[in-house]
């Protein structure tokens, strides 16, 4: 099966000169199609840079990787820009737009060159909603949500436009319990349905069973590979 | 662009306070542009009036003069040469003094500006002047301007009233026989007409110089131009020839240039524009730095850093709209009172209007301009 993201020696820094720190040492991985796959390790040990190198907002510096279909090592910024329209993003503090509502929320994902018609965007992003239960709170402001919900239309807004590839850094951090053990389950099913895979950085060993595959990460590489 | 206009009016509307700070903002310093340019234009057409109201086709002025505020006379025998020119049909002399009118009624004094013509065939179209003008063939009467300030007196209430009307200016009696309408100005707060000899006596003296106006009056179908040319063969150099054009934009030209009242406007209207871009900039920027990540997390799937330029200028034309409009209103209200109060001409014209607009749009764009440059900080590697 061919990989959705494929890295090879993957090499990260940040600073220049006495203050240079490395980040990321000559991480290899591959991710298949529907594979759900979770980064741990302690902070700083960069799961969370890797992220943003696989979900193409920053740029590479050293080794290879292609993700959905296309090299990243030389993408400029217009070619990062086009791989994350195919991706769907999972923030730690949800990130919508307090403004909008639920549903404008997630209609933003359709993004600026769309050509759906905004009806249609947000037809599609009612029935998503429906899906993660939230069909009672379409209008409500996202800033008047709780934060369970607001990590439920953030699942929303990463999956509408059908991504092929889901990243999510800390879903669970800011939920409680029952909050987090509801997203998980809702993320692993809505990803299974659509069989895209998933990319997940946390720190909660009480989503550990959802992944196919868990990756420790210390001081900048993969320390051991484990089968869930 | 709809999108950027729909997500802009949504953040906007999301702070009201904030909202109506931005508008206010850009109401003051539309009312404040709208004001200035509002004095500036009444500057301008109370200065010209004169000018306006006379109907040569050339006129003749002392090479000197730049304002008819402060006017040099130059030879009668300029408009009989002018006269021998072919195409010249007429000249009218037209004199211009300023004079010490004394309230009938409470014996205050006001300087009046005095115009002294041709009663038969001064060449004049000021406000109802034609009706009058023959009042003017008796000596030691004047046509009084009810444009003028109310503290002449209600001269036209006692005309219509029916009451015999004896004034006195420069020291001397005149009767008040009837009424044109013209306007005051900056500088002149009444005007008179008297016929040459009335202004004679009014500035005695001035019989031994010559008129300070000349208004030539051409054959039907003439070439403006090219009897202006013969005109000025004729004349020595010491009076100007212009057309009806320059004889009004030599006045408008002299408060443009040499005095500083013109200037004083257009800064104001400077101060206006910066203060609006200040208060605009302000609430643009606050509002870029308060949600910088969510702008990040746009950038992050899949919006262009010019869409979200685009949607901090729709965020700038929408306060520039909403505060343009109310704008309106307000100022011309502040016309309207301005009016009343300074007998100025303050008129909202249509030009002024889209003027204004088109300046309220540069002016928040100007502000967007200043504000993206935050959106750099907008980084969607910051957002995981």
């Amino acid at each position: 099966m061919k990989p959705i993201v494929s890295a090879h020696d993957l090499e990260f820094a940040f600073g220049e000169g006495a203050t240079r720190r490395t980040i990321l040492r000559r991480v290899s991985l591959d991710i298949l199609p529907g594979e759900i796959v979770l980064l741990t390790g302690p902070s700083g040990s960069g799961k969370t840079t890797l992220l943003t190198l696989v979900g193409a907002l920053r740029k590479m510096q050293a080794g290879r990787m292609r993700v959905l279909d296309r090299e990243l090592a030389d993408a400029d910024e217009e070619a990062r820009r086009t791989i994350r329209r195919e991706v769907g993003y999972i923030f730690q503090m949800h990130n919508l737009l307090p403004f909008l509502s639920a549903r404008e929320n997630v209609a933003l994902a359709f993004g600026e060159n769309s050509t759906l018609p905004r009806t249609e965007r947000l037809a599609r992003a009612d029935v998503l909603l429906g899906e993660v239960g939230l069909g009672q709170r379409l209008h409500d402001f996202a800033s008047s949500l709780s934060g369970g919900q607001k990590q439920r239309v953030a699942i929303a807004r990463a999956l509408v436009h059908q991504p092929r590839l889901v990243l999510a850094d800390e879903p669970t951090a800011s939920l409680d319990k029952q909050s987090g053990h509801d997203a998980v389950r809702l993320l692993r099913q809505l990803a299974r349905e659509r069989g895209c895979p998933i990319l997940l950085v946390t720190h909660d060993s009480r989503i550990f069973d959802i992944a196919d595959r868990i990756i420790h990460f210390e001081d900048g590489m993969i320390v051991e590979p484990v089968t869930a | 662009m709809k999108d950027a206009f729909r997500l802009a009016w949504s953040q906007l509307a999301h702070h009201p306070v904030k909202l109506a700070t931005g508008v206010a903002g850009v109401i003051f310093a539309c009312v404040l542009i709208f004001a200035q340019l509002g004095f500036k234009r009444a500057l301008y057409d109370s200065a010209t009036l004169v000018q306006t109201g006379l109907t040569g086709e050339l006129f003749l002025v002392h090479r000197n003069t730049d304002t008819l505020m402060q006017t040099h006379s130059f030879p009668r025998s300029r408009l009989h040469q002018a006269l021998a020119v072919d195409g010249v049909t007429s000249v009218s002399p037209f004199y211009i003094g300023t004079g010490s009118w004394k309230n009938p009624w409470n014996a205050s004094r006001r300087a009046t500006l005095i115009f002294g013509v041709d009663p038969v065939s001064a060449p004049i179209k000021f406000p109802g002047v034609r009706a009058v003008l023959s009042l003017l063939k008796r000596d030691d009467v004047a046509l009084f301007d009810q444009g003028s300030r109310p503290e002449f007196g209600d001269v036209p209430g006692a005309l219509r009233r029916g009451e015999k009307l004896a004034v006195q200016v420069n020291e001397r009696r005149l009767e008040i026989t009837g009424t044109f309408a013209l306007g005051v100005s900056f500088t002149a707060d009444g005007n008179l007409i008297t016929n040459e000899a009335t202004f004679m006596r009014l500035f005695r003296g001035r019989a031994l110089t010559g008129p300070d106006i000349g208004i030539l009056t051409l054959r039907p179908g003439a070439s403006v131009e090219a009897v202006r040319a013969a005109v000025r063969e004729r004349l020595p150099e010491d009076v100007r020839v212009l057309t009806h054009a320059e004889f009004v934009g030599v006045e408008r030209q002299y408060w443009e240039n040499n005095s500083p009242i013109g200037a004083i406007f257009s800064l104001g209207v400077i101060m206006g524009l910066i203060v609006g871009v200040v208060i605009v900039y302000q609430v643009l920027y606050t509002e870029i730095a308060n949600h910088l990540t969510q702008y990040a997390t746009l950038k992050a799937i899949g919006y262009s850093h010019r869409f979200l330029v685009t949607l901090v200028g729709a965020a700038a034309l929408i306060l520039g709209v909403l505060g343009f409009v109310p704008s309106v209103a307000i100022s011309a209200g502040l016309y309207a009172i301005v009016r009343e109060v300074a007998f100025l001409p303050m008129n909202l014209p249509l030009d002024r209007l889209a003027g204004v607009f088109l300046l309220t749009l540069a002016m928040c764009l100007g502000s967007a301009l200043l504000a993206v440059r935050r959106l750099r900080a907008a980084d969607p590697a910051d957002v995981f």
